[in-house]
């Protein structure tokens, strides 16, 4: 017998230290239990808990935890350098226990797959790093499972969405081959793993460093990254299409688009920002006659959540941005916003690659190299995008318009990042200050 | 050293590395001021001594050089300036002796027009050769054609008085196509065939083979009774010459050129054509897709047969192999980009292309050497000569080779004005600069490298006929990939390469978790490499550099 009560004694001290966890900023104030159920009764144990976190603000969340328990006298290789993953050690009825996070035991991350997809059979584990919301396992480099950390009830937009898209025969993600629910919360999915591929993050720091070392242009430089981008924006127009197909699409809302923004500018308590100068400038959404269309999209849209492959670019990752509440993920909006967070990656591409050649006598030189190559770079992705057929249905369809839903979407994204920054590396605040700077002035 | 031949081995081209040459560019053995056959022969020590398995001969034949010589007047003859039936003989009687197999260049397609056929043909309506060629009453017909040479030829008919016709010819004016709908037409062909096959000859290279036949309302491009005509040479060399090899150059996209293979009932061997520019294109860019894009686009082929891989050869590099995606691909990665328009379709050398760096070059031919196929070197190419671009039109690229920093790069004793071209007398790539002499005595050379890479390549087999997988690296500037091959003894030889595309020092963690046990040894150094484990295999990269490991049971 296991006391679940025993291990939630461990996580106050546990969730805190994950990057998962999703509150940096707040203190945990209580950890209860929700729900338990042991997969797998004998060594190397294998349970599964729901537990239900308040934080000092009040707010909530719900985490889900796959834990595995060892006896305390074997010392696991897969432990070492793995201080993160160890809860702690408690008492069972077969003597004291070492209990740590399955995911990162193979025999264990066997037993779960096994749960989800009895039907598929493997031999190798490989864990992948861990994301913000969410651990992945990657199957014979054949499968990949991927675990939401944070539960919410709903299905999970990253599931819900992949299923809608390979239905519409959208080819470039990767298909989920199964998943597992409990009750309406999505706890898990599986799916094929895209072997072979790099992430579009990566793709584009090969590019800017090659620019930044060889100082020509980027539109002419050999890492030119032009093309790349072009093929990216096509990809990101046929998943829009893809999406208006599966989901439907209303006409587009800019004043609650507005009230949205406005909340969040409110919702951040960064100092830094001019909220004055932030508003007005949203306040151009009130001049958008015909704004396109309000519709599902991707929520989280940048270069680290693409792929580029032998078969082209591929998108990742559909759950949004992991800090907003899971309605508001879902919550349609303009396609735009999706074409704007990537436009912010493509500034933050610049940026890091800069911050990366350290401080620099030609800094000036380089800073206006970069501002070109994401200049370059947004413009190939435009053209590509804007030009796919029929995506004039969703966007406005006067220049103006889209130029001014797009910059109030871009600047709202700019707004989120500082938030961000400041809570976790204020290091970087600068890059979406910048930004602001550029629209509001 | 090839050692001698193994004349049992019927499959050596898929193991073998490949020298084309140009006869007329080679050696000059009668100060004439023109390359040779004789010449060539006198040159063998040098080839013996590169290692190379096999010659391709650009076309010998008798011939008005209207083309390069692809415009042949005569299938049996030498062209005088390069010698004599005898001499070829000779030729192959001492490549075979030094272990060295010779194929050779033929264009089955067209003939000159100065060909006795073709004079025949043209007199009159009626006479024996009337239907040798195709004729047509106008000039309407089969518009669906593409003209290939668009600068020059506006059509792919041109009118002749005597017989107040139109006759049909893909390429140039000069060079009408063969009917092949006449029997007649098909067993001359074969008998050209047979007669240098006859003389020792180990294979040809087919020049232009998917224009054969004509029909209504198709483009003319690989009809299936061009591959029924292309399957009865197969045959004829099966049954009468087995050993012999049919390489096809059928410049189309890899899908399509897996045609040329038949059920491995036509050619042995196709030209890989889309590679080349992509692994320029990946150097450029920095990484890895451009190549792992083509290779995994490219479709498995027959049992007994391989692709020709190269890097650069007497064409310009060819950027028309076609599907609309590819073509859109193409499109938006050169078209915009002013290095790759530059040197992309326009003649230039493997040097020049590489802007005459020697780590891009070594790179490169690992890359070669490595990936599936059978690599063809250009000659002049393993001395890093470069190329004359104000020779017009492909002659750049086909400047004497330059064997000793004497007169005439060593190549003749003729007069300097006589050379057939100039040879390259520029402070870089002159042949007072790089020449076969300077680079034999320097062990540092870049021929002793290469030539170290034949070696090393030719004994691991796995590297010629093993499977090819590529590795998934997070790295995009990182290409990495395993060669394995059953031997016959039961053991897997299993080879791993890893290349840097960038110019950039590189990491790569590799997924190596199935071969783990195993023990790395870098190949050419026998340097062992710390164990491959069930964690990733973390391995650095200099600047464009690669490894090559077979990997060993630990123990």
């Amino acid at each position: 017998m296991i006391s679940p009560d025993d291990i939630v004694s461990l996580l106050p001290d546990f969730l805190p230290r994950q990057r998962w966890y999703g509150a940096a900023d707040l203190e945990l104030e209580s950890v209860e239990l929700a729900a338990f159920e042991v997969l797998r009764p004998e060594w190397p144990v294998l349970a599964w808990l729901l537990v239900d976190a308040t934080f000092d603000d009040a707010s909530t969340a719900r985490f889900q935890l796959p834990v595995g328990l060892r006896p305390l006298e074997q010392t696991e290789r897969f432990l070492e350098g793995k201080g993160r993953s160890f809860l702690g050690d408690i008492d069972t009825d077969n003597g004291p226990a070492l209990v740590y996070d399955a995911l990162v035991d193979p025999d264990l991350a066997h037993t779960l797959l096994h749960h989800i997809a009895p039907d598929e059979q493997v031999s190798r584990v490989r864990a992948l790093n861990v994301e913000q919301s969410n651990t992945s396992v990657v199957y014979d480099e054949r499968l990949i499972m991927k675990l939401f950390r944070r539960v919410a009830e709903g299905p999970n937009p990253d599931v819900e969405m992949t299923e809608a898209l390979a239905e519409q025969g959208f080819e470039h993600i990767s298909a989920p081959v199964a998943a597992w629910r409990r009750e309406d919360s999505d706890l898990a999915v599986v799916r094929e793993f895209l072997d072979g591929g790099t992430v579009g993050w990566q793709l584009a720091l090969t590019s800017l460093r090659d620019v930044y070392d060889s100082r020509e242009d980027p539109a002419e430089a050999g890492g030119n990254f032009g093309p790349e981008a072009g093929r990216l924006g096509g990809i990101t127009a046929q998943m829009h299409l893809a999406l208006a197909n599966a989901f439907g699409t209303d006409e587009g809302d800019p004043e609650s688009w507005a009230v949205t923004m406005r909340e969040n500018l409110a919702r951040s308590r960064a100092r830094a920002l001019d909220a004055r100068a932030i508003n007005t400038a949203y306040g151009e959404l009130r001049k958008v006659k015909d704004a396109g269309r309000s519709m599902r999209i991707h929520g989280d849209f940048h270069l680290g959540q693409t792929m580029r492959t032998d078969n082209g670019w591929y998108i990742l990752d559909f759950e949004g941005e992991p800090a907003i509440p899971l309605a508001e993920r879902r919550a349609p909006s303009s396609p735009l916003r999706d074409v704007a967070g990537m436009l912010r990656s493509f500034h933050y591409a610049a940026e890091v690659a800069l911050v990366e050649r350290g401080p620099a006598a030609e800094e000036d030189e380089l800073r206006t190299l970069g501002r070109r190559w994401e200049q370059h770079v947004a413009e190939a992705f435009c053209l590509e995008y804007f030009g796919t057929p029929g995506i004039d249905d969703l966007v406005p369809s006067v220049d103006e318009d889209r130029r001014r839903v797009l910059e109030a979407f871009v600047l709202s994204k700019a707004v989120y990042e500082v938030g961000y920054e400041l809570a976790h590396r204020p290091d970087w605040a600068h890059i979406p200050l910048e930004a602001i700077n550029r629209l509001t002035s | 050293m090839a050692g001698p031949i193994d004349w049992g081995d019927s499959r050596w081209y898929q193991r073998a590395v490949f020298y084309e040459v140009s006869v007329r560019g080679f050696a000059d053995s009668n100060s004439d001021g023109t390359g040779d056959l004789r010449g060539l022969t006198d040159r063998l020590d040098y080839v013996e001594w590169l290692g190379v398995d096999c010659l391709w001969l650009l076309p010998f034949y008798q011939s008005p050089l209207r083309d390069g010589g692809y415009d042949i007047s005569d299938f049996l003859a030498v062209l005088p300036a390069y010698g004599d039936v005898k001499d070829a003989a000779q030729l192959i009687e001492e490549s075979h002796r030094r272990g060295i197999r010779v194929i050779a260049d033929l264009v089955v397609n067209h003939t000159s027009d100065q060909h006795p056929w073709f004079q025949e043909s043209r007199q009159s309506r009626d006479n024996p050769k009337a239907d040798w060629y195709v004729w047509s009453e106008d000039d309407q017909q089969w518009s669906d054609a593409r003209i290939i040479f668009v600068d020059t030829e506006p059509s792919n008919w041109t009118y002749e008085p005597l017989r107040e016709q139109y006759y049909w010819h893909r390429f140039f004016h000069h060079q009408p196509d063969l009917n092949y709908d006449n029997p007649e037409v098909q067993q001359a062909m074969l008998d050209v065939v047979r007669f240098w096959l006859d003389l020792g000859l180990d294979g040809y290279r087919l020049d232009a083979v998917p224009y054969l036949f004509e029909r209504d309302g198709t483009n003319g491009e690989n009809l299936p009774e061009t591959h029924e005509y292309l399957k009865r040479i197969r045959q004829t060399v099966d049954v009468e010459f087995p050993g012999r090899v049919l390489l096809a150059e059928a410049n189309q996209w890899p899908a399509d050129v897996v045609q040329y293979f038949g059920e491995g009932s036509e050619c042995h061997m196709c030209f890989h054509f889309p590679l080349m520019p992509r692994m320029f294109m990946a150097i450029r860019r920095s990484q890895r897709y451009p190549i792992t894009e083509i290779l995994a686009q490219t479709p498995e082929i027959p049992d007994g047969c391989q692709w020709g891989i190269f890097l650069r050869n007497h064409d310009e590099l060819t950027l028309e192999m076609v599907t609309d995606e590819e073509r859109d691909y193409m499109y938006a990665e050169y078209a915009t980009d002013p290095l790759m328009r530059r040197n992309m379709g326009i003649s230039r050398r493997l040097f020049p292309l590489l802007e005459n760096d020697r780590r891009i070059a070594e790179l490169f031919h690992a890359l070669l050497f490595s990936m599936p196929g059978s690599p063809v070197l250009y000659y002049g190419d393993e001395i890093g000569m470069g190329d004359n671009l104000y020779l017009g039109d492909r002659d750049g690229v086909r400047t004497p080779m330059q064997w000793t920093p004497d007169r005439n790069a060593g190549f003749s004793r003729a007069d300097f004005a006589q050379l057939y071209l100039p040879p390259l007398m520029d402070p870089v790539y002159g042949y007072q600069a790089v020449n076969v002499e300077g680079e034999t005595r320097n062990p540092s050379s870049f021929l002793h490298w290469l030539r170290r890479m034949i070696e090393v390549r030719r004994e691991h087999p796995v590297l010629g006929i093993g499977t090819f997988d590529v590795l998934s690296a997070e790295n995009p500037s990182v290409l990495a990939y395993l060669r394995r091959l059953v031997m016959q003894d039961g053991h897997e030889s299993i080879v791993l390469c890893v290349n840097n595309v960038s110019r950039f020092a590189q990491p790569v963690e590799l997924m190596l978790a199935d071969l783990a046990g195993k023990a790395p040894v870098e190949m050419i150094g026998r340097v062992p490499f710390p164990p491959i484990g069930e964690l990733p295999y973390f391995v650095t990269l200099p600047p464009y550099g690669f490894y090559w490991f077979t990997l060993h049971d630990e123990g």
